[in-house]
């Protein structure tokens, strides 16, 4: 195993190899930098390219521009609080907040690092569980998904601060949402008034754009002046200190990174799902879950190493079983048959190497962009301080190309601007938009699931299986926990 | 008071922004039209800018296709330009309804799945504004046979183990596409009762259903289901297509094993129309010169060994069939399609 290793290593210590993927790298973080643009996008644009080239190369080239789109995107969704694509979305609930503090350079310093931990341990869990990972994905069918929706969905009470009604009000406008466009189990236009347009639901990025994006704009325009004031000292937060903090949460980043690798290997369940469950899953362990929401470094580590580990989990299915893990693993399949590799145990045993130079891609595209964020940070930053005059077009013209860019369709840019107005209002009559992107995120997952586990397995399902019901306790748990220790602790404040 | 009044200022300015886009580029498409009358020595298409609506996302396999095999028409008809524009949205419906209702001068052609959408129309999905047996017919660049496989430890090793089951084939699908019709009539035609179990988000997903052993089986392309065929993960049990496949040479063809004779028909037409996949096609009463030279254009450039090599290499090989032979299968599957339609909706009613 180790000879296979160092040979995938020095497969990639070519010229060539080298070269395509800095290209790749420096082209993914421009595409995850665009809103409404991810890492399928950046793909799709680099496969035409690879034909011809050497395997290490082509691939080098793929899956770096797909690593580095996850930086890109958490940057413009650090800085100006438009996600670069709808799985970051998750990083904007805190790493907006930290930037309007001052404290930008911090929060990027603090995903770059995350990104790059999150990518290693990724990458060192892929070589270790590809014996076993098999067995786990046997065992997980649609009862467990349906279970992690579910489990999704109590992360509402969190964002919930204040009144709980109001965020379950925003939460159901998120799933009410959700439910536009075709229903995935009979195929029955819901809401769609007879349009055609809206058949295809609500584009999930394009929404995100208009809620976070568009909507920041129309705030800073009312506001007038700039995102962060000159005044407030940028000097008291540096990217050293993200970095700190990284290393300070150790554990967080543990954790996060075994979830994305799991929500990476199990096809069904998509990637913006895995940023969400991580946030609320660094809520759930924090000793001060009432910081998040407010510019807590945890809100952008977990989400981040979540995205980076992802990578790893999306080629555990992909390489064992030739199933893609998610879209973007798609492309590459293609890749490998124009190479002419053939995905399975063939792979694993016969061309082990192959696997690694995938693993090692992965962890110097993270350090390569992992030394860009570092070392780009505090000038990034700096842009916040620009006047609203000059933000506003530049970034409203970014956004609506961008919603444009998703489909192709110019009718996803009034999606977008009238998510922007819908988002404007919700922040002002403090309605959280996190839970109605969880909302949006999870209602037809939770559809979809239940309806199969139903079929399946009967109306008892969530009792019938031991995993299944093992979950359902834990999400009652979870449900539970803030309820018991608010009571435990007003118990104790009440003896002293 | 202000404030109030800014923010409604700058509601209206995003609005007055949208607008603005959306007439700029509505008045852009319709002015493609070419008035010159075609002089009898030249080509149709010397000088003209084709556009071909490619109702399938950027990047995706139809989309690759069409962009491979583009400039090679360009090459054979002398047109000046072919546009390729991906007009996506409701399975494809929205790009073929704009299709057909374009001037049939031959400036404007599309590249799709023929099956999907002849089994819309067949099965009356909502949004079909087309007639998929009245188009022009251009060419077919390519087909594969596909492949009914179920999980590698099943108790079915063939096709008469279907049969004997003695309970539903659970039968995992993504929705109401064309191997969900293949399936159903399939079911129909050999006689055993099918389960679909609707809701699973994508292939990859239903893949994964059959090999965990969740559903029964499945219908897909061959080389999706390869790897996991070697691997022991699944059986192939029927291979659909017009004969047996040249990869599983012990596989039957359903064709061959299903006896009764009106399910023999209705599988010839799914067989007929699984045979036109990925065509091009224009729209009803396509002007004749135009579909003469186009169709001269595009079996020449599916014939050009460049591109044979490119396509093979790239994994997505071509398989033509001239425009004439396709255009002579709708007629054969619109003869079919009496008694398909009732099959076919009642697949698309089980489940509801």
């Amino acid at each position: 195993m180790l000879e296979a290793s160092l040979s995938g290593l020095a497969a990639l210590f070519t010229g060539q190899a080298m070269i395509f993927m800095s290209l790749g790298v420096a082209f993914g973080l421009l595409i995850g930098f665009l809103p409404g643009l991810g890492g399928v996008v950046a793909m799709a644009l680099l496969l035409p390219f690879t034909f011809g080239l050497e395997p290490a190369a082509a691939l080098a080239m793929l899956l770096g521009a797909h690593v580095a789109t996850i930086f890109g995107s958490s940057i413009s969704g650090i800085l100006f609080n438009v996600p670069g694509a709808a799985k970051s979305v998750s990083i904007c609930f805190d790493g907006y907040p930290m930037t309007q503090k001052g404290e930008g350079a911090r929060a990027l310093g603090a995903a770059a690092m995350a990104s790059f931990l999150g990518g290693i341990f990724g990458a060192i869990a892929l070589t270790i569980s590809l014996p076993f990972m098999r067995a786990i994905m046997m065992s997980l069918g649609p009862p467990e998904y349906f279970m992690m929706a579910l489990w999704g969905l109590t992360i509402i009470a969190i964002f919930s601060d204040g009144s709980v009604l109001k965020g379950i009000i925003a939460a159901g406008l998120g799933l009410l949402i959700a439910f536009i466009g075709m229903d995935p189990v009979t195929g029955t236009p819901r809401y769609t008034f007879g349009s055609l347009f809206l058949l295809d639901g609500i584009d999930f990025s394009v929404a995100v754009i208009g809620l976070f994006a568009i909507s920041q704009m129309i705030k800073l325009y009312v506001k007038g002046g700039s995102i962060v004031e000159r005044e407030i000292n940028m000097g008291h937060s540096t990217v050293w200190d993200g970095v700190k903090d990284v290393f300070k949460h150790w554990r967080l980043v543990l954790s996060s990174s075994v979830l994305g690798l799991f929500i990476g290997a199990l096809p069904g369940v998509g990637a913006s799902i895995g940023g969400v469950a991580a946030y609320g899953q660094a809520v759930q362990t924090s000793k001060n879950p009432e910081k998040f929401g407010t510019g807590a470094v945890e809100g952008v580590i977990a989400p981040e190493a979540t995205n980076a580990a992802n990578e790893g989990g999306g080629l555990i299915p992909t390489l064992g079983f030739g199933v893609p893990g998610g879209e973007s693993m798609t492309i590459l399949l293609s890749a490998f048959v124009t190479m002419g590799i053939q995905p399975g145990k063939e792979l694993i045993t016969n061309n082990l190497h192959l696997v690694f130079t995938m693993v090692w891609i992965i962890v110097i595209a993270n350090l390569l962009t992992t030394g860009f964020g570092i070392f780009t940070a505090k000038k990034f930053a700096k842009l916040t301080t620009l006047p609203g005059t000059v933000l506003i077009p530049v970034i409203l013209a970014v956004c609506f190309v961008g919603a444009y860019s998703v489909k192709g369709r110019i009718g996803d840019v009034v999606v977008a601007a009238v998510f922007g107005v819908i988002g404007y209002l919700l922040e002002k009559y403090d309605y959280s938009r996190a839970d109605m992107v969880i909302g949006m995120v999870l209602g037809l997952m939770l559809e979809r699931y239940m309806h199969i586990s139903l079929t399946l397995h009967g109306k008892l399902f969530f009792v019938t299986r031991p995993v299944t019901l093992v979950m359902l306790i834990f999400v009652l748990i979870t449900l539970a926990y803030p309820f018991i220790r608010k009571w435990r602790l007003s118990r104790n404040g009440g003896a002293v | 008071m202000f404030k109030r009044k800014s923010a409604f200022v700058a509601i209206l300015l995003v609005l007055v922004l949208i607008l603005g886009s959306l007439t700029g580029c509505g008045a852009k498409q319709t002015s493609n039209d070419n008035k010159q009358p075609a002089a009898q020595d030249k080509p149709y298409y010397d000088g003209k800018t084709i556009t071909l609506i490619v109702p399938n996302s950027p990047g995706k396999g139809m989309d690759t296709y069409a962009r491979m095999i583009v400039p090679y028409i360009q090459k054979y008809s002398g047109a000046k330009d072919i546009v390729v524009k991906n007009l996506t949205g409701a399975g494809g419906l929205v790009g073929t309804n704009t299709l057909w209702s374009s001037k049939p001068d031959g400036l404007t052609i599309a590249f799709t799945s023929i099956p999907s959408l002849m089994l819309a129309q067949m099965s009356g999905s909502d949004g079909v504004t087309f007639d998929a047996t009245k188009f022009t017919y251009i060419g077919r660049a390519s087909t594969e046979p596909r492949i009914l496989t179920v999980g590698g430890k099943s108790s079915i090793n063939s096709a008469e183990d279907l049969t004997k089951l003695g309970r539903n084939f659970k039968f995992p699908t993504q929705g109401t596409d064309e191997d969900f019709f293949t399936m159903a009539t399939l079911a129909k035609s050999l006689g055993f009762k099918l389960k679909a179990i609707t809701g699973y988000e994508g292939n990859a997903d239903t893949a994964m259903a059959v090999v965990k052993g969740e559903g029964d089986g499945h219908i897909t392309a061959i080389m999706d289901a390869k790897t996991m065929i070697k691997e022991g993960d699944k059986k192939a049990i029927l291979v659909v297509g017009m004969e047996r496949s040249k990869e599983y040479p012990d596989v039957p063809n359903a064709l061959e094993v299903i006896k009764d004779e009106n399910g023999k028909q209705m599988m010839q037409g799914i067989v007929n129309m699984l045979e036109m996949h990925r065509s091009f096609f224009g729209p009803a009463n396509m002007d004749e010169n135009a579909t003469k030279a186009l169709r001269e254009a595009v079996w020449k450039a599916l014939n050009d060994p460049e591109l044979i090599q490119k396509a093979e290499k790239a994994g997505t090989p071509i398989t033509p069939m001239k425009g004439e032979e396709v255009q002579q299968k709708v007629a054969k599957v619109v003869e079919a399609s009496q008694h398909l339609r009732p099959v076919l909706k009642e697949a698309v009613q089980s489940t509801k």
